[in-house]
């Protein structure tokens, strides 16, 4: 392997770097270690990033606290059910001076998008975004405009039974590499939050503003994280974990098959999971948030841990028949259909099933 | 053959992931067969068994019925309590797990002691009826017995394997009793509904369609082997007596009584094929395919001569000889090719004898031919046969008188009336031409459903009700030729058959074609009458030409057929697929497949393999023989070998575990008889957290060791590095045993 020791070197140099950054994460949205890291490693995994939860807890704040982080420029973007595509993108004008269409380019021409209520805006301009978060890239009036990199698009979401939301159809669910939920803090996280409001309504009215350099500098360099990014595609996956990864989606398939065909009924061992099958993108972004776990663990290897850790949250969207968001997060999460999948597949010997 | 690997290897990966399975949970020993596969593994006994159930007597078939029954009652309870269990299942992995045991098929609970004692008895009974059905017979019911009572018990992975054997041999077993193209193929297509359940087992992923193409792929692939074996082996005569018990089923007897044969005549089974070669088929009318020549008749029956004066006769026409007859005539040379029949007698068109391998073979004084062993598999033999030349001209006087005898006073109106006859014409042939004028005259029918007679009484027949089968037309004429004094006796055989040009088939009247062979049912069963006149010898009169001239002609009439199709109640009647053509061009092509099956695949005999090695490899001797078929074996052997070699290599790459996965698992082993055990899906980093948890002593150690594992599992090493921490694991192992100890 000759490209180990710069690998090896790079997770061990970024080592720093990633503790600031989840300090700094850490220290705006409290009690929430886990999803922290999660949306850093899908930053990192260079996927896009869909927050779900109920109004006030910290989605905002979250992406926007990411985004400042890392040193990106970051516009948010309120969506409502009259937002146009080219609110998004942005539009050709003509200039009466120079005789000339200009462009004005739409708020996704940033590094770090934030959606904010993607569900409330019509399917047309949700596929538009969609559209940009898939190509890199935008057509206006024909000519294609390249987006910068890293390109990153964080998208909040309120429950689907709120009133007044169009949910997003399964294909464009695919394409966030994860969805997260942050949860309601717990006791000595809440009461932090609240002696902090008192000190800090600042920040959190900017937040309300839209593009805004606030008071945080960047903790690393756009180029430093490109960096990062690159490593994090060079992280070895043993052949082990890859079957591991393939079982997993192995397993939310057979309930498939036997949907469709009446003869293979639900009754083999485990097919009676009911859920949709992953998709082989499933899988790659399994595997690649995975990576990027390793890689914000000071590992230059994936576990099986690392599948596990990310495996809620990038897969439970794609495999969940009808949402269910009443519960909360957390007791979701230990009889979620990602769950019983995990439980049904052997670590150390997945393809026996 | 890039398939072929790819193939192999999936299944190899299952078979794998399945022995490291077991090597796992051996203490539970949980065999988890999935309701699907549980019901199709039931569905192949089922039809398994069906294959030989003609040959199974039937409280044997009772007793497999009831026990698949039973099986299948179970498996039905077992689905129910599955459902009510999953109703209220709360949805973690555990219930989750529980519940599929519950589904499964071990979950029959028939106790051991009442399936032993129902064994026993069971084998008790085939022990006391063995005298009477014969070794082979009650073997097979053995089989079928314990093949039916194996699904009780399938705990685990070898009873699986178990029945699934059974169920291959039953199949073989059932072609002992019939080899035709049809029933192999069905055979076949069970062989692969058997395997696929098998296959089914390890990669039920996949639905079953897809695997029953697997299997047909993999035993295509497999054919090779079976066409050298089948080409070199040892043909081996049987060690086992065939049955007789099907005799009354098929075929001419010995004796014949009127209404006889027309019960034969609703089979459609096969009896013979004929082939002519490039020669001209004769005419139908011609075709009287000899089998007996009943002399004896007492009244009631018609039945061949007694052994030891026939035996006499043979003897005395040992030396019968065609040459005088052969001059002017034109032979016709043809090959006959019976189907068993679990009788001696062989077909013969009137004067022949036998050319080529007449092995086996008896001609019998009165031109019949008898094989001096049961045919129970097919047989074939040459014949040529001088169709205008007159049968045995001397009488002597014994059979002459054998010829003239019958009851006094048994038919007495056929005796008066005979009596007349005889006064009237002098000339014998004149008389029977009379005998033919009053049959063609008078209002004499021809019918399947002749009225039953009583005592099979003759005279009842010709006086009073006046509609019969060919039985009673030969009979009244051989009894009133008798009564009035010219010797007659009684042949059955079959007249006809039908020709399949295979390349013309929409002519099946046969006389213009030049390739094509004649295939002669059981309906075509026939019997006629020989008259003996002096200076002419033995001369056919076939009565019932005088009163349907068109079955002699051409065949069945319509009304005929009708009336059998009506008899049989069947929908596939041979009437019905007459009149559809595409199915009668369908059967008749079918007809030439198994034609060219039997003559190739199963006429495949000794000799032919004999005359086979002579061609190849030139004049045989018997060292030579020995060491082609010892050659072919080893060849076809070490191909085997060596593909259960490849098999096993691709096999053990993944199988064997890696020194660190042994150690692994050791440990874990110590681990679990400490009362720790790690749920599968449980990463090693977590079940190291588990294991501070719950014992903090041996934390250290084991999350060293556990750290070790994950490093030479999932982290790209170089060797050196690899063998390093290798032994770091090692020691590290040592330290765990330790403290364990401790």
């Amino acid at each position: 392997m000759p490209q180990t020791p710069p690998i090896v070197d790079i997770v061990q140099a970024s080592q720093q770097s990633i503790t600031a950054i989840l300090n700094k994460i850490e220290s705006v949205v409290l009690g929430k270690p886990k999803e922290c890291r999660l949306a850093l490693a899908c930053l990192l995994a260079q996927g896009h990033l869909l927050i779900e939860d109920l109004p006030g807890m910290g989605k905002t704040t979250l992406a926007h606290v990411l985004a400042t982080t890392l040193g990106l420029s970051y516009q948010r973007t309120q969506f409502t059910n009259d937002l146009l595509p080219a609110d998004v993108v942005g539009f050709s004008i003509f200039d009466n001076e120079t005789n000339r269409f200009e462009l004005h380019k739409g708020p996704i021409f940033n590094q770090v998008v934030l959606a904010d209520e993607i569900n409330r805006a019509s399917p047309k301009t949700q596929s538009a975004l969609l559209e940009a978060m898939a190509e890199q890239q935008v057509s206006i009036d024909g000519i294609t405009h390249e987006l910068p990199m890293p390109f990153f698009v964080i998208a909040t979401q309120n429950p689907l039974f709120h009133a007044g939301t169009y949910p997003l159809p399964e294909s464009q669910l695919d394409r966030f590499m994860m969805r997260l939920s942050l949860g309601f803090p717990d006791l000595k996280a809440e009461k932090q939050i609240l002696l902090n409001t008192s000190q800090r309504t600042n920040q959190t009215s900017a937040d309300s503003k839209g593009n805004s350099k606030a008071d945080n500098e960047g903790v690393i360099a756009e180029a430093e994280l490109i960096v990062m990014q690159d490593a994090v595609t060079q992280v070895s996956v043993s052949n082990d974990v890859l079957e591991y990864i393939i079982a997993l989606s192995h397993v939310s398939r057979r309930a498939y098959n036997g949907h469709i065909s009446p003869v293979n009924n639900t009754d083999t061992i485990t097919s009676e999971i009911s859920c949709k099958p992953l998709s082989p993108r499933a899988s790659k972004a399994l595997l690649q948030a995975a990576k990027a776990m390793a890689f914000i663990d000071n590992r230059d290897y994936v576990l099986p841990d690392d599948v596990q850790a990310v495996f809620y949250v990038v897969c439970q969207h794609r495999l969940e028949m009808q949402p269910n968001r009443q519960l909360d997060a957390s007791q979701l999460e230990s009889s979620s259909v990602a769950r019983q999948i995990l439980n049904s597949v052997d670590v150390l010997n997945p393809l026996g099933y | 053959m890039i398939f072929f690997n790819n193939k192999s290897k999936k299944v190899s990966a299952d078979a794998v992931g399945g022995v490291k399975m077991q090597t796992k949970s051996k203490a539970k020993s949980n065999f988890d067969l999935s309701r699907k596969n549980a019901w199709l593994l039931w569905l192949c006994q089922c039809l398994n068994i069906s294959v030989i159930a003609l040959e199974l007597s039937t409280w044997m078939l009772a007793i497999i019925a009831l026990s698949l029954a039973w099986q299948a009652l179970l498996l039905h309870q077992g689905r129910e309590k599955g459902n009510s269990l999953s109703k209220n299942k709360t949805v973690s992995g555990h219930t989750h797990r529980q519940n599929s045991r519950q589904n499964s098929r071990q979950g029959t609970n028939v106790s051991p002691i009442v399936l032993g004692i129902f064994a026993l008895l069971g084998c008790v009974a085939i022990v006391i009826t063995a005298k009477e059905v014969g070794i082979l017979a009650s073997m097979l019911h053995l089989l079928c017995f314990s093949y039916a009572l194996k699904g009780f018990e399938l705990r685990s992975r070898s009873d699986f394997y178990q029945l699934l054997l059974l169920g291959l041999f039953v199949l073989a077993a059932s072609l002992i009793f019939r080899q035709d193209l049809a029933f192999s193929l069905i055979t076949f297509a069970l062989l692969v509904l058997t395997l696929a359940v098998l296959l089914q087992f390890f990669s039920f992923e996949k639905t079953f369609v897809t695997n029953i193409k697997v299997v047909v792929i993999l035993l295509c692939q497999s054919a090779i082997l079976a066409i050298v074996l089948f080409l070199v082996f040892p043909r081996l005569s049987p060690f086992w007596q065939v049955p007789l018990a099907k005799s009354a089923e098929t075929g001419l007897s010995d004796t014949v009584k009127p209404g006889d044969i027309a019960n034969l005549t609703r089979s459609t089974k096969l009896a013979f094929r004929a082939d002519f070669g490039q020669q001209k088929v004769p005419n139908y009318s011609q075709l009287y395919w000899r089998a007996m020549v009943l002399e004896e008749y007492d009244g009631r029956q018609w039945s061949r001569q007694h052994k030891f004066t026939r035996n006499k006769t043979a003897a005395a026409a040992k030396n019968f000889s065609f040459d005088n007859s052969a001059t002017g005539v034109s032979p016709l040379s043809y090959q006959v090719l019976v189907e068993p029949s679990f009788q001696k007698y062989l077909f013969a068109l009137a004067p022949s004898v036998v050319t080529g391998d007449a092995k086996g073979i008896q001609a019998q004084a009165d031109h019949t031919f008898n094989n001096s062993k049961i045919i129970s598999q097919a047989k074939s033999y040459r014949l040529t046969s001088y169709l205008t030349a007159p049968l045995t001209l001397e009488l002597t006087k014994q059979s002459r008188q054998l010829n003239l005898s019958y009851p006094q006073g048994s038919n007495p109106r056929l005796e008066q009336l005979a009596l007349q006859l005889q006064h009237n014409y002098v000339d014998v042939q004149a008389r029977a031409q009379a005998v033919l004028n009053i049959i063609n005259k008078e209002n004499y029918s021809y019918t399947l459903q002749p009225p039953l007679l009583k005592n099979n009484s003759l005279d009842q027949f010709f006086f009073d009700t006046q509609a019969g089968f060919c039985v009673h037309y030969a009979s009244v004429f051989t009894f009133v030729m008798r009564a009035s004094g010219s010797p007659a006796r009684m042949v059955t055989g079959y007249l006809g058959g039908e020709y399949n040009g295979v390349t013309n088939t929409g002519d099946n009247t046969g006389k213009l074609a030049n390739k094509g062979h004649l295939s002669i049912y059981q309906y075509d069963a026939h019997a006629w009458s020989e008259i003996w006149v002096e200076g002419k010898g033995w001369l056919r009169i076939d009565p019932t030409s005088s009163v349907d001239p068109e079955r002699v002609n051409s065949g069945w009439s319509t009304q005929l057929l009708q009336q059998q199709s009506e008899l049989n109640n069947d929908l596939f009647s041979l009437y019905r697929m007459k009149n559809i053509a595409w199915l009668n061009a369908l059967r008749l092509q079918f007809d030439a497949l198994d034609y060219q099956w039997t003559r190739w695949v199963i006429g495949f005999t000794t000799k032919q393999q004999y005359d086979l090695f002579k061609n190849w490899f030139g004049q045989m001797v018997s060292w030579k023989l020995a060491l082609i078929i010892a050659v072919s074996l080893v060849i076809s052997m070490s191909m085997l070998m060596l593909f259960l070699h490849l098999l096993n290599r691709s096999k053990t790459k993944p199988q064997s575990l890696t020194k660190w996965q042994i150690l692994y698992q050791k440990s874990m082993a110590k681990l679990a008889k400490q009362g720790m055990d790690k749920p599968s899906s449980m990463t090693v980093n977590d079940f190291a957290k588990e294991v501070r948890q719950q014992c903090p002593e041996l934390a250290i150690v084991f999350t060293r060791l556990s750290a070790s594992y994950n490093r030479l599992c999932y982290q790209t090493l170089s060797t050196n590095e690899q063998e390093k921490l290798m032994l770091t694991m090692q020691q590290q192992y040592q330290h765990f045993i330790q403290v364990l100890k401790k």
